[in-house]
C-alpha cells in the first residue's frame, strides 16, 4: 500500500517540476571613463625652472582613458600653461609640454600617437579601438630670463576631456 | 621585457591610484518636458574619484559656444562613489543648436595640489 502511494507521490512530482525560463538581461553602451593613474609633481632642476621630467626631479602625471566600445570619442588632453596657485610672479612664464601614449591594452591602438593632432597646448587622440590607453603630459616652465621662481607653492591642472563623436 | 615591466609598474600603480568619473548616456535624447516648450533629458553621473566631490554641468553647441539651460543646480556635489540622476532642461528651440553636454571636475582649492588632474566628458547629441 505505502509503495504505491510512493509511486503516484512520485509521478505527481514529476507533473509538477517543470523548468523556469530565467532571463537575463544586459545593455551594453558606450562609455568613457578617464583615470587619474598618477599624479605629477614638478621638480626644480634649476632656479627658473620647474619641470615633471624625472631627470629633473619631477614626476609625469598619467592620464588612463577607458573606452568601453570603439570609435566612440575623442581624447583632448591639454598640457597645463598657467598656474592655479603660485606665489606673485611679476615676469614673463615661458611653458611646454608633451603629451604622447605611454601604454595601450590592445596592439591596435599602435597607430594613435603617429595620428595624434596637436595644436597650441592641446593634443586629440581618436580612441578608435575599445580598451584602455595610458598617456604621460609633460611639463616644463621657466620664469623670466634666468630669473629665480619666488619660494612657495606652484599648482598646475592637467585638462583631460573625453568627448562623443 | 622592459615594456611588460613598465605596463606592470604602470597597473600596480594605477590598482592604488585610480581615479574616475563617468557620464552617461553618450548619446542623449530631449523629449518633451510637463512645461511647454521645454525639453527634458536625463544624464547620469557616477564619481569614483575620490578627490573630487563637485561637478560642473556644461551645455554648448558645435562650436562650443555655452547654450542656456536648466537644472537643478549647475555644480552639482557628487560624493565619492555615489551616482545621480540629473535632469536637464532647455528650450525646444534649442534643440537643434545642442551639440554637447558635458560634465566637468571641479577641483576645490584646498585639493587642487593632490587632484591634478581635471577632468571632462562629453556626451553629443545625434
Amino acid at each position: 500500500m505505502f509503495r504505491i502511494f510512493t509511486v503516484c507521490v512520485a509521478i505527481f512530482l514529476s507533473n509538477v517540476a517543470h523548468a523556469n525560463q530565467t532571463p537575463i538581461t544586459g545593455n551594453v553602451s558606450s562609455k568613457c571613463s578617464i583615470f587619474t593613474d598618477i599624479t605629477g609633481v614638478y621638480g626644480n632642476p634649476s632656479p627658473n625652472t620647474l619641470s615633471t621630467d624625472p631627470v629633473d626631479g619631477g614626476v609625469i602625471p598619467v592620464v588612463r582613458y577607458d573606452v568601453s566600445i570603439a570609435d566612440y570619442y575623442t581624447a583632448k588632453i591639454s598640457w597645463p600653461n598657467s598656474f592655479v596657485t603660485s606665489p606673485a610672479l611679476d615676469d614673463a612664464l615661458a611653458w611646454d609640454g608633451e603629451v604622447e601614449v605611454l601604454s595601450v591594452s590592445d596592439t591596435n591602438m599602435a597607430g594613435y600617437e603617429a595620428a595624434k593632432i596637436e595644436y597650441d597646448n592641446v593634443t586629440e587622440y581618436d580612441l578608435s579601438v575599445a580598451g584602455s590607453t595610458w598617456f604621460k603630459v609633460t611639463s616644463e616652465v621657466s620664469y623670466g630670463f634666468d630669473k629665480s621662481f619666488p619660494g612657495g607653492e606652484y599648482i598646475t591642472n592637467v585638462s583631460a576631456d573625453c568627448i562623443a563623436k | 621585457m622592459l615594456r611588460t615591466l613598465i605596463v606592470l609598474a604602470v597597473t600596480l600603480l594605477a590598482a592604488k591610484t585610480s581615479f574616475a568619473h563617468e557620464w552617461t548616456p553618450t548619446y542623449p535624447k530631449f523629449e518633451a518636458s510637463f512645461v511647454e516648450g521645454i525639453a527634458v533629458t536625463q544624464m547620469n553621473i557616477f564619481n569614483r574619484r575620490e578627490d573630487i566631490s563637485f561637478y560642473e554641468i556644461d551645455i554648448y553647441d558645435a562650436d562650443w559656444n555655452p547654450i542656456p539651460f536648466a537644472t537643478r543646480s549647475k555644480i552639482v556635489e557628487v560624493k565619492y562613489l555615489e551616482q545621480k540622476n540629473i535632469e536637464i532642461y532647455i528650450r525646444e528651440k534649442d534643440c537643434d543648436d545642442i551639440e554637447y553636454i558635458c560634465s566637468r571636475s571641479k577641483i576645490l582649492k584646498k585639493d587642487s595640489a593632490q587632484a591634478g588632474i581635471n577632468s571632462r566628458i562629453c556626451s553629443r547629441l545625434r
